[in-house]
């Protein structure tokens, strides 16, 4: 090619490619959210004289542009494979994959998060459970860096000490183990969360040692659209989505959700939030501070306090059998302080079930 | 406004593009004044006033040391002029370093003027300074167009992080310029390979360095991997940056000196510094070292001018004691190899490119510490002054994870990528298949840089605040 007209050709394509990006994004509509990564995307910044001057219009303009960029997703896949596989990252954005698994690095243990967790769990045992005859129980949810870490060669958390840390800290509580009955296919390939038709096990035995026996059969349901977990959107990685299992029976169809935030009664599996944003709020409808799960064929003598985080919504419904009350508590959501407003401790069992990166990262524990 | 940003490459860049070429040639520098002013005033509003005064104190005093040339005014207008730059610098730059050292000797609490360095103050003032100087010592007419000054001391291509354009350089230029095809291509060339090496290897590099810092599990392996993985980092992000400079100046009708020629291939400090940040070598050159005498006056005296142009050296890359230091290991070193070492080295290469490459590692730790004290705990570690472990699963990992991008720096910061491509160009039909395949690369560049962009977060250059 004569030197000519390459040049030629050089600078027309440059020059089209950012000319035509340039008007592309002046003219494309912005959308208000990313349904790949779960949040809304910047809108265009307020320009007043005081933004330009304290110089928020322009950095909040640069967050602009790129969130609203034309082919956003398709461009951060571009980075996600090219960084995989041209440049040899293990990583991207720290969620990884294995085997098809995505999942995010979590090290090293932070021991000071674990201890605040400790100590907002002790303060819930102080002020409400201390002086009733109850029986308080601790179960820990690994995450799925303890069964594909190590394994792999990523760094990983000394989880061993993290157990022993809690069983020891919680001292008022009877630790149960629950690592025996999960393995790394009984959680989501593109998300955080463990499958619900995989954790009967985890339930029986978390039951069987609040001296509750569970023995329902329940029938698997799929939910119409494929789940792209949380990783899907943080990884970028061209995976594709999975099957999103519900397990239901007579009992649970019986059963009603009461919400104290809305003062309303859900079911206990929100069919389109499982078309929504999360479909993993499809279990219980999601974040909650304070729900109860009223089971009118449960055992009159039998209650549950459950203490959770989101693993919570999907494990309670397979709990709710023995029950006829299970509160669930996100102390995320509510500060543990205002508890005795909304629930009478006196003898139920009560279950602190939390997932390891949330105690890992417990500062959003109230 | 950073080159490497959504804001620049897709909003700026095309509209400077369409304005600059649709007016008339006597628009042009008007058009790149206003453009660069916005450049300038986008990332912070409030310093375009330094910025404009800089500019009108150097028309006003270039004017008057030219119109009272030879008379004894001449030297006075030269002498307020630097003094305003120096001023205007020492404050912006250096005010509180200096309060907090005076409290620190006195026992006194002065209160610290906390001043947010404006971007690229150091450079433009010292292009105003070598402007004035060069008018003062008839190497060049004072401007008598003020948006032609304007336009060369503002110009945003090499606003904010260099090189240091000469204005002797491009006084002609500024006048009148060509712009051709040849040029806009080359001009694209330069500036895609800048962006890339900002974009995928500096700031992928920079992931590592913020990893190993933040890491509680570092190692002896993994210190090394810092120092390594950051000595490339600030050469692809400077000389990244230098490229594009060059490169867009180019598609405005500019040559720009060059300002980076693969120094870590260096086998001397002196060769390095040759290939280094040339343009600022040089100006301490021109208008600091000969002025004290340079190297015509007796040893100590020479001594003592190398320490003084090494302090200050140190001290334009940051006002703190670990950019001092860093200026000061090098006066050291290039005394030793100028009194002894030298001639030696020269005989003995590849022994040249170990200690080179020994001692800027060593450098680039103790510049990049944000203390004196952090800068010797980061080489503490890589000595085993700390009692790390030689390695752990984490630093394995960071190994296994960026292997490839430090392999790809290693290589692309020596001249082999460009011998390569020469050698390819000569062999049958390779030229012509090299032809084809640059616009489909440099567009997929492109590509990747916007992908990496819009994955990643914000990434100031490193060399913002000098």
């Amino acid at each position: 090619m004569e030197t000519k007209m390459k040049n030629m050709v050089l600078v027309c394509v440059t020059g089209a490619f950012l000319l035509g990006f340039f008007l592309w994004s002046l003219l494309k509509p912005p959308e208000e959210i990313s349904l790949s990564e779960r949040r809304p995307l910047a809108a265009f910044p307020q320009l007043t004289g005081e933004s330009v001057l304290s110089g928020e219009f322009m950095t909040s303009f640069e967050s602009y542009t790129l969130d609203q960029f034309p082919l956003r997703d398709t461009f951060r896949g571009i980075k996600a494979v090219t960084a995989r596989y041209l440049l040899g990252q293990k990583d991207n954005n720290g969620v990884y994959m294995e085997d098809g698994y995505l999942s995010k690095l979590d090290y090293p243990l932070n021991t000071d998060s674990v201890d605040y967790a400790l100590g907002r769990f002790r303060y819930v045992y102080d002020r409400y459970l201390g002086d009733k005859d109850m029986d308080i129980y601790i179960s820990v949810i690994p995450d799925k860096n303890y069964f594909m870490a190590e394994a792999n060669g990523y760094p990983s958390m000394d989880y061993e000490a993290l157990f022993t840390r809690i069983e020891e800290g919680a001292d008022f509580a009877e630790y149960i183990d629950i690592t025996p009955f999960l393995e790394l296919s009984d959680y989501y390939r593109t998300d955080t969360h463990w499958q619900q038709e995989n954790i009967l096990d985890v339930a029986r035995q978390l039951a069987g040692a609040m001296d509750v026996t569970l023995t329902s059969d329940y029938t698997k349901m799929k939910t119409d659209s494929p789940f792209y977990g949380v990783y899907y959107g943080q990884a970028a990685l061209p995976v594709s989505g999975e099957d999103l299992y519900y397990l239901n029976n007579d009992i649970l169809e019986q059963c009603r959700v009461y919400d104290y935030e809305t003062d309303a009664y859900l079911p206990v599996y929100d069919l389109e939030k499982a078309e929504g944003q999360d479909p993993y709020e499809l279990f219980l409808s999601g974040p909650k501070s304070i729900q109860v799960i009223e089971n009118p064929q449960g055992s009159r003598s039998r209650e549950l306090i459950l203490f959770r985080d989101s693993f919570g919504s999907s494990i309670a419904p397979l709990l709710a059998e023995g029950y006829a009350k299970i509160t669930l508590v996100d102390i995320r959501y509510i500060s543990p302080a205002m508890l005795e407003q909304f629930i009478t401790f006196e003898n139920q069992d009560v279950l602190f079930l939390y997932s390891v990166s949330v105690l890992n990262d417990s500062v959003t524990i109230k | 406004m950073l080159f490497s940003s959504i804001p620049f490459l897709y909003y700026f860049l095309p509209c400077v593009i369409l304005v600059y070429f649709a007016v008339p040639k006597c628009l042009k520098n008007s058009v790149l004044l206003l453009f660069s002013l916005f450049f300038y005033g986008w990332g912070e509003p409030r310093y375009l006033i330094f910025m404009l005064a800089s500019i009108t104190q150097g028309y006003v005093f270039g004017v008057l040391v030219e119109r009272y040339r030879d008379r004894k005014w001449s030297r006075a207008f030269l002498a307020a002029s630097v003094l305003f730059s120096l001023l205007l610098l020492g404050y912006c730059k250096y005010a509180d370093f200096f309060i907090s050292n005076f409290n620190a000797v006195t026992g006194l609490s002065l209160p610290l003027l906390k001043i947010a360095l404006p971007i690229g103050i150091s450079f433009y003032t010292f292009q105003i300074l070598s402007y004035v100087v060069d008018v003062y010592r008839k190497e060049v007419p004072a401007q008598k167009n003020f948006i032609n000054l304007g336009a060369y001391i503002a110009m945003f291509p090499q606003l904010i992080a260099g090189p240091i354009v000469r204005y002797a350089d491009i006084a002609g230029q500024l006048e009148s310029r060509t712009h051709s095809v040849a040029d806009a291509a080359y001009g694209i060339r330069r500036f895609l390979l800048g962006l890339s090496k900002k974009i995928l290897l500096a700031n992928t590099l920079g992931e590592l360095v913020s990893i190993f810092k933040a890491s509680q599990e570092p190692s002896v392996l993994f210190a090394w991997m810092y120092a390594i993985a950051y000595v490339l980092q600030v050469y692809f992000d400077f000389s990244g940056y230098s490229d594009m400079a060059i490169g867009l100046g180019r598609i405005f009708g500019f040559r720009f000196m060059e300002n980076f020629n693969y120094p870590y291939i260096s086998a001397s400090i002196t060769e390095f510094w040759r290939r280094w940040h040339i343009s600022l070598g040089t100006w301490f050159r021109d208008y600091l070292y000969i002025p004290l005498g340079g190297s015509r006056v007796s040893r100590p005296r020479w001594l003592l001018n190398l320490f003084i142009v090494w302090m200050a050296t140190g001290l334009w890359h940051g006002a703190a004691w670990n950019f001092v230091l860093w200026g000061l290991l090098f006066a050291v070193l290039l005394m030793i190899e100028k009194l002894w070492l030298l001639s030696g080295l020269q005989k003995v290469k590849g022994l040249g490119h170990l200690y080179v490459l020994f001692f800027v590692v060593v450098s680039f730790v103790i510049f990049d510490g944000p203390s004196l004290g952090e800068a010797g705990n980061h080489l503490a570690a890589m000595f085993g002054g700390l009692k790390l472990p030689a390695v752990t699963t984490e630093t394995l990992y960071y190994l296994g994870s960026y292997g490839v991008i430090i392999l790809l720096a290693v290589v692309g910061a020596t001249p082999l990528p460009a011998r390569l491509f020469r050698m390819a160009e000569k062999k049958k039909g390779g030229g012509l298949l090299l032809s084809a395949a640059e616009p489909l690369v440099l567009l997929g560049l492109l590509i990747l840089c916007t992908a990496f962009l819009i994955d990643g977060s914000f990434n100031p250059f490193l060399y913002f605040r000098f």
